[in-house]
């Protein structure tokens, strides 16, 4: 599969330090159909993004959409069963955060994921009231990233102590600094690491 | 106020620790009782936390793979085979039939393993001790199949990324079908001391009851689906490595309650064995290893990939920033989404069904809390 | 009426333990009476490593190419090598391996392209101390010393 790369920023003057090649991105295709055409007359604007990479399609929708998105696939277009929710960290980005849900309809026999960008410090809407699946997931997701949901019944950490500092799955977590540090501080020696 | 005192609560918090004989693995569940009645659950799990999915962000594709076994220590080769089927999906390319079809035995095996120790655990929580060992005994054999294919037994690293590393042995084929002969009427055993046995249904039958529509607002996957009367299947509804060409039955309950999933799971062992036999006939001469670069560098991009496992739906979102180092690995482990739905099961039982409720979930906690 | 005498007369019960009994024959007895017996294990078995030699000459076959090293996903084998004049060729002079963070993925024995590097059977690999648990070239290319018990 061929990178695709953006279109290359114009050559600075000679004897300037040459310019840092544009990141790549995914080599995605975009997504006809009768789904895509459905939600873009339900949501129109919000839908910033419909493709389909290897056979697996995604949308991608401003942050504030994503649960009437949600609620709409559940109960218009029967995606009644909530696989994932998970988020990638980008720290150069400036929506630092991609948030993504997975969907799947036992009645279509097909898998959509739910794409959105959020920043630092943003607090997107608990999906719980949808889906109740969400529960754990989005206690594991603030555990590992420290995105807060808002509305979730229970937001606390879930796989760390609950007294925990710092939010593991970031990219600037770095497990060295931080192990010895807990040991210095709680065992009073060097780490072994 | 001052006439109150503790004993006129009536709400207990008592706490089934981390180390506990039934929590199958480090577990913690604090219960609200009044008196035997269960009024609420709280899990507290993270206790075997090991950061698998930070590791992944510093290792390359190949490398990883061994990280992956530790997760549902009791179903490594699930677990590997769920891995190298997603990054195989970001190269684009596709294993070899010879490797399709022994990855499907292997699976197989391993899904009877998965289920046979699932048997001998519930069993034993139940108060039945006679089964533990009979299903250690069955273990044994197939874990010797695994060890003379791969070299390890719990741990296999049996997959490689495109295919198989080691060619089948001499023998891997009478080995199997020898196993399958001797397995089948031991499954009838297991029915005999079981199924019709007063104790085993008044525990099990009318316990933990979550039907098909809890177990699609939770999430839940795998036999506690099934038993709910939903016939869905990941092997059936999305196949991969080869799974369209073998014919078998997806069993499902009735009630949705633990004597159900019992039943559903032994007959799923008896369709294994099923599937492995049909599958042992397709073996064919040709090539383990399909054409994969040696250092593995799959273009920009990110997929999901999902396999039945024997606890569940065992999903593997990658996301690949083009180095040869993966940018984040998300697994989402069935365990961890089956266990959400404990609190609503447990309410309203009493205290003595909360072993059989964890014990018919089927979980590890390696894989809860990676 | 049927049910009725199944239910006094505990016919389900009886059922399983007849089935318990009939396993008390001698011969279905499946334990393995280890230490005094050693149990097989397979061919491909993930256990100790060692450093192969040459059978005739008694050199190292290891060509201290490094792509063990590469591949080992904790990073706990350390080859050493220096350049030898005559042949033009890097000669092998220590080799680490850490047995301790191993955890015996066969992915430095899959690495080796000469068959130098392999994991033997051996898998009584318990010493008294942690420094005991690094391996150097000489007790790599000894090989596996299974403990002998005596009773």
């Amino acid at each position: 599969m061929a990178d695709e790369q953006k279109p290359a920023p114009p050559k600075p003057p000679a004897g300037a330090a040459k310019a840092p090649p544009p990141p790549a991105v995914m080599a995605a295709t975009p997504w006809e159909g009768e789904l895509p055409s459905v939600l873009r007359e339900q949501f129109g604007g919000a839908i910033l993004e419909c493709s389909t990479y290897l056979g697996q399609p995604f949308i991608r929708v401003t942050p504030g959409t994503v649960v009437p998105i949600l609620d709409f696939l559940k109960f218009e277009m029967e995606f009644d069963y909530l696989v994932d929710v998970t988020a990638v960290d980008y720290p150069k980005r400036e929506e630092r955060f991609d948030l993504v849900y997975i969907v799947y309809s036992f009645a279509r026999n097909e898998r959509i994921r739910v794409v959105t960008r959020i920043q630092d410090g943003f607090r997107p809407e608990s999906a719980v009231c949808v889906h109740l699946t969400a529960n754990w997931l989005e206690r594991e997701v603030y555990d590992m990233f420290g995105i807060e949901f808002a509305n979730h019944p229970d937001l606390r950490r879930i796989l760390m102590p609950d007294d925990w500092q710092g939010h593991p799955l970031r990219k600037d977590y770095n497990i060295l600094q931080m192990d010895q540090r807990w040991v210095q501080e709680n065992l009073g020696i060097e780490s072994g690491q | 106020m001052a006439d109150k005192t503790f004993l006129d609560s009536t709400e207990l918090v008592l706490n089934m620790g981390p180390q506990h004989p039934s929590t199958h693995g480090v577990l913690r569940v604090i219960l609200k009782l009044d008196g035997e009645k269960i009024m609420g659950t709280d899990c507290v799990i993270g206790y075997l936390h090991r950061g698998v999915e930070k590791i992944a962000e510093n290792r390359t594709y190949a490398m990883f793979a061994p990280y992956v076994d530790r997760m549902d220590y009791v179903a490594a080769v699930s677990n590997g085979l769920g891995y190298c089927l997603a990054v195989e999906k970001l190269l684009s390319v596709e294993a070899p039939p010879r490797a399709q079809v022994t990855r499907v035995i292997l699976t197989e095996l391993n899904r009877i393993a998965s289920h046979l120790l699932w048997l001998g655990t519930h069993a034993l929580d139940i108060g039945a001790t006679t089964p533990l060992f009979y299903v250690m005994r069955e273990r044994e054999e197939i874990l010797n199949i695994f060890e003379k294919y791969c070299g390890a037994r719990l741990t296999t690293h049996a997959f490689r990324i495109g295919g198989l590393q080691y060619e089948l042995y001499e023998g891997f084929e009478e080995d199997t079908l020898r196993f399958c002969d001797w397995f089948l009427p031991r499954v009838d055993e297991y029915e005999e001391l079981l199924t019709e046995n007063r104790i085993w249904v008044d525990r099990l039958k009318g316990v933990g009851i979550l039907d098909a529509e809890d177990c699609k607002a939770y999430g839940v996957t795998g036999p506690v689906l099934r038993a709910a009367g939903v016939e869905w299947d990941l092997r059936r509804a999305q196949p991969y490595s080869g799974y369209e060409q073998y014919e078998f039955k997806i069993p499902t309950g009735q009630n949705g309650d633990t004597y159900d999933r019992y039943l559903v799971r032994m007959e799923e062992m008896r369709q294994s064995v099923r599937i492995i036999r049909q599958a042992v006939e397709r073996i064919e001469p040709g090539p383990i290893m399909a054409k994969v670069p040696k250092v593995i560098k799959p273009p920009v991009g990110e997929v999901y990939v999902s396999i039945e496992a024997p606890k569940g739906e065992l999903g593997y979102f990658i996301v690949s920033d083009g180095s040869t180092q993966p940018y984040r690995v998300r697994v989402r482990p069935p365990s961890f989404v089956n266990l959400q739905a404990l609190d609503k099961m447990a309410r309203g039982g009493l205290f003595a069904d909360i072993v059989a409720i964890i014990g018919t979930f089927d979980i590890v906690l390696g894989e809860i809390d990676r | 009426m049927r049910k009725f005498f199944r239910t006094v007369f505990l016919v389900d019960l009886i059922q399983g333990l007849w089935l318990t009994f009939r396993y008390q024959h001698p011969k279905n007895i499946y334990t393995e009476e280890y230490p005094a017996v050693r149990p097989k294990v397979a061919e491909r078995y993930r256990g100790a490593p060692r450093l192969n030699t040459n059978p005739e000459t008694g050199e190292t076959l290891c060509i201290a190419c490094n792509l063990c090293a590469l591949a080992c996903p904790e990073n706990l084998i350390v080859v050493t090598s220096e350049r030898n004049e005559q042949t033009k060729r890097k000669e092998l002079t220590t080799f680490t391996y850490d047995t301790s963070r191993c955890m015996f993925c066969g992915l430095c024995e899959d690495a080796c392209p000469v068959d130098a590097l392999e994991l033997t059977q051996d898998f009584e690999l318990a010493s008294y101390s942690r420094e005991g648990q690094i391996w150097d070239r000489q007790m790599l290319e000894e090989g596996p010393r299974p403990a002998k018990y005596k009773f």
